[in-house]
């Protein structure tokens, strides 16, 4: 396929995939916060930190406004100046989108297409006021069957493999940044002293990447915070968890690669299997407490390598005459 | 436990239907089709009710107020009040039945309907990129059978004669020198369309056939009072809006199911079909055919993405492409990959970066020299312009004469050209009365209106003419038809003009219809979508019979 029109489909997955994650964020935070007592926990601002917010955050809202629940919210949801708001991030699935009308199906773009006229013209913003928690449901359905219609209405090939590799990468990058929270709100956990409002905000976090009930069929005992980072970070068969997402993400490359030329695929492939295999060989035990946010912002730093890596290789490859020459 | 699951799941699916008394899907959903479709009905009939005032008679007819513009414009669907043409009378009946209430109700379901599937176009200068719908009435312009077959005879008559005329003026330049020459070297080369370095090229293609230059022509028409259908403008190079005619249709069969299934109208769903094999037919049978767009921010981008779709090739921008060993390649994912037809939407001069504009950032390096070795297919042929020229659109007929020895089938707008001294007289004694155009000018530039100029104006213009006559042309002020349309006030008069579409490739096909515009604003003669214009379908009836025989189904 077209190198620009693959990093579409890439970005137009990875946008979505993003807004469904900061939507989950934003709804489990509130209800999460209802059980925490005042002035235990930075309530809110660990949320902008994740998304590496900070500065134009501060920019926009001089402090104490990180304090203020309404600003935040707002700020990450329609924050038009903000490159990681929900607005932002459907504005640009959306132009995606229409960027590649000629790849992906009619059923893909009506779905972006409502989930986008929804939201820019009032409707939405009247039930973000009104009926907050339906909103952010609105948003993620919308986005999950814009995602599962891609696998239900495209052939099963590049475009739609380029798709899948974009959500898979973003996903664990996101994945990570929701457990990075634990650490900003709370500070470094500690396995042996593990207070209430700490094993709240792990289930929380359970709670976010729909992992919940997954976890009781996993861990049969009473739950605790180091088995539950374990369980979102290493477990390959939950599929949000940091390991399972970059696995999957492997699988596809690997199908890239296989199909096309895979010498072109190299370097990415050798970022992720360095990352999967670090991942895979980490002891939860030693790595739980101050070293897991570490661990975390690497994983983090070394998805965008990747992303940056597949960029330059399927993307933006530059001049192609001289692979015209070589074959 | 997955395999109780499963067990459940079955179980549920086999009692829903039992429970509606039939195995077949098929069966069960298309019955909810019709279901739907009735309680839409209901619903549509019910607020159309709720709506309705107390004086106005349950079904008032579409068309009971609507009278037609006095001064004898052409009315496209009436002769006169209450007076349907006969060709089309039957169709026009059924329309009529609907009731204006429920017309109105379809209108917003068409509206609705082109915001839902994001049809829209861009509107310029605005940073937001904030995206239109191009308006729509859903009161369709209706052309009868036999009137449209001799339309089509017409334009594929004058796109014939442009072709051999580019063939020749890029080739041996016979209409130069022949003694009676209908037009002169000067006029032609000296239109700002003209590539010198076209000169000796041969557009790839079979041998066997005269080549194609004007791969998709836009020909755009006005009525006459007297009904006759007149050429205003051709449009030789990248002429758009092509895939409104399309989805309008589309969303009208959406909104009036009923109507279809008793009236027969030409399809033109086969454009996309059409194109393709037309480009094609010019190229080898395993050849790869791609859009060339200027890049998902242009006004037209929706079209160059659904033609890109409907004809199942690429879209590709002018970054994605180059030229090695002058063969035109695409860069993939899996390695350069060879295209060999480019149906391209951008200007000629901006094509080229090493012929033409060399800060053109839209086009391919060496794209022109690919051309030029007979590499790729490129639609439409590079410098059509000297033919859709408005300084030599007056001696299109003489050309149709001198090409193919026959008389054009269809008229055009009576123009003067200002470099033959007698129009020059005339035009300069009848300002007051013409229209007067500059020749390298569109969009309403360097353009003299002269029943709303000044005294001043006229003279003032009169000087620019006498200082460069053959920059300039001159037509009487054209009455534009007219075609009842959706108001607030209710069904009322409005100007229309239609634009076909004509592809050729190693032979010509014309779309039934085509694009009619048609300016929203009383009075208005401008039917521009950046002005206050929308669109309408275009409806070719199958045989004026079968209009007939609907007459009948429908009594």
């Amino acid at each position: 396929m077209i190198s620009r029109v693959a990093g579409c489909c890439f970005w137009m997955h990875r946008y979505v995939e993003r807004a469904e994650n900061l939507c989950r964020l934003l709804k489990v935070n509130r209800s999460f916060l209802l059980d925490v007592p005042e002035g235990v926990a930075d309530r809110w601002f660990p949320l902008i930190i994740v998304s590496g917010e900070q500065e134009r955050f501060a920019e926009l809202h001089p402090p104490p406004a990180g304090d203020d629940g309404e600003i935040v919210e707002a700020y990450l949801t329609w924050e038009e100046r903000s490159p990681v708001s929900v607005i932002t991030s459907m504005r640009w699935a959306r132009e995606n989108a229409r960027t590649t009308r000629e790849v992906i199906s009619l059923e893909m773009w009506e779905t972006l297409n409502d989930l986008w006229v929804d939201l820019s013209r009032g409707k939405a913003r009247r039930r973000y006021d009104t009926d907050r928690d339906t909103f952010y449901k609105r948003l993620r359905d919308g986005c999950d069957l814009f995602l599962g219609l891609s696998e239900q209405t495209l052939l099963d090939e590049e475009p739609l493999d380029f798709m899948r590799l974009g959500m898979w990468l973003e996903r664990a990058s996101q994945t990570a940044r929701m457990l990075d929270v634990k650490h900003h709100t709370l500070g470094p956990s500690r396995a042996d002293r593990e207070s209430p409002v700490e094993l709240a905000q792990w289930s929380a976090l359970l709670y976010s990447c729909s992992a919940s009930e997954a976890y009781y069929k996993r861990v049969p005992s009473k739950p605790d915070g180091r088995s539950i980072a374990a369980f979102l970070l290493q477990d390959p068969a939950l599929p949000r968890s940091v390991l399972g997402c970059l696995l999957r993400a492997r699988a596809t490359l690997e199908r890239i690669r296989t199909e096309g030329r895979p010498e072109l695929g190299d370097e990415p492939a050798a970022l992720l299997d360095g990352l999967i295999d670090r991942l895979r060989t980490r002891d939860i035990d030693t790595i739980f407490g101050q070293s897991i946010h570490d661990e975390l912002t690497n994983a983090i730093d070394t998805t965008a390598a990747i992303c940056a890596s597949i960029d330059r290789a399927y993307f933006d490859p530059g001049d192609q005459s001289a692979l015209l020459v070589a074959s | 436990m997955a395999s109780t699951r499963r067990a459940v799941r079955d179980d549920g699916r086999d009692s829903k239907q039992g429970a509606r008394g039939s195995g077949k899907v098929r069966d069960v959903s298309e019955k909810r089709r019709t279901d739907e479709r009735r309680s839409d009905e209901r619903r549509s009939e019910r607020r159309a009710e709720k709506h309705r005032g107390a004086e106005k008679s349950a079904k008032a007819p579409v068309f009971a107020g609507y009278e037609p513009l006095p001064g004898g414009c052409y009315d496209e669907l009436f002769a006169g009040a209450g007076k349907a043409r006969p060709a089309i009378a039957p169709v026009v009946r059924q329309l009529d039945q609907l009731g204006e209430h429920e017309v109105r109700f379809r209108q917003r379901l068409a509206d609705g309907a082109f915001l839902q599937s994001g049809i829209t176009f861009r509107v310029y200068g605005d940073p937001r990129g904030t995206e239109k719908i191009f308006p729509f009435d859903v009161i369709p312009r209706i052309v009868g059978a036999k009137e449209w077959d001799k339309v089509e005879k017409g334009l594929e008559q004058r796109v014939r004669a442009l072709n051999l005329f580019l063939a020749d003026v890029y080739g041996e330049e016979r209409v130069f020198k022949a003694r009676n020459a209908p037009v002169s070297e000067a006029i032609v080369k000296g239109s700002t369309g003209y590539l010198a370095k076209m000169r000796g090229i041969r557009p790839p293609g079979p041998k066997h056939v005269d080549p194609t230059y004007v791969h998709v022509a836009g020909i755009d028409l006005v009525r006459a009072p007297n009904g006759d259908f007149l050429v205003l403008e051709d449009n030789l190079r990248t002429p758009s809006g092509v895939s409104y005619v399309l989805e309008n249709r589309l969303v009208m069969k959406r909104v009036f199911p009923g109507l279809f299934a008793k009236v027969k109208v030409r399809s033109v769903d086969a454009y996309p079909q059409k194109l393709r094999d037309g480009l094609m037919s010019l190229a080898g049978e395993d050849s790869t055919l791609a859009v060339l767009t200027p890049g998902h921010y242009n006004s037209a981008y929706f079209e160059h993405s659904f033609l890109a779709r409907r004809m199942g090739s690429m879209l590709v921008q002018g970054s994605d492409l180059f030229v090695h060993d002058d063969r035109l390649y695409v860069k993939t994912t899996k390695g350069p990959r060879r295209i060999e037809v480019l149906y391209r939407r951008i200007d000629d001069e901006f094509l080229d970066p090493t012929v033409f504009r060399p800060d053109s950032l839209l086009g391919v390096p060496g794209i022109v020299q690919a051309y030029a070795k007979g590499n790729v297919v490129l639609a439409n042929g590079l410098g059509n312009g000297c033919a859709d020229d408005k300084g030599v659109y007056p001696f299109v007929p003489d050309l149709i004469r001198f090409y193919l020895g026959e008389e054009p089938i269809l008229g055009q707008v009576e123009t003067y050209h200002c470099s033959r001294p007698d129009h020059l007289s005339h035009v300069l004694a009848n300002l007051e009365h013409l229209v007067v155009k500059a020749v390298d000018a569109s969009g309403g530039y360097g353009m003299l209106f002269g029943p709303r100029s000044t005294k001043k104006e006229r003279k003032d213009f009169a000087e620019q003419l006498k200082a460069a006559p053959r920059g300039y042309i001159a037509q009487p002020v054209v009455e534009l038809s007219t075609c009842p349309t959706l108001t607030k006030k209710g069904v009322a008069p409005r100007r229309v003009d239609l634009r076909p579409y004509v592809v050729t490739g190693t032979s010509t096909w014309v779309l039934p219809g085509g694009l009619s515009r048609v300016a929203l604003k009383e009075g208005s003669y401008v039917v521009n979508s950046s002005q206050g214009g929308g669109s309408k379908d275009t409806w070719v009836l199958a045989s004026d019979d079968a209009a007939s025989d609907a007459q009948e189904a429908g009594e």
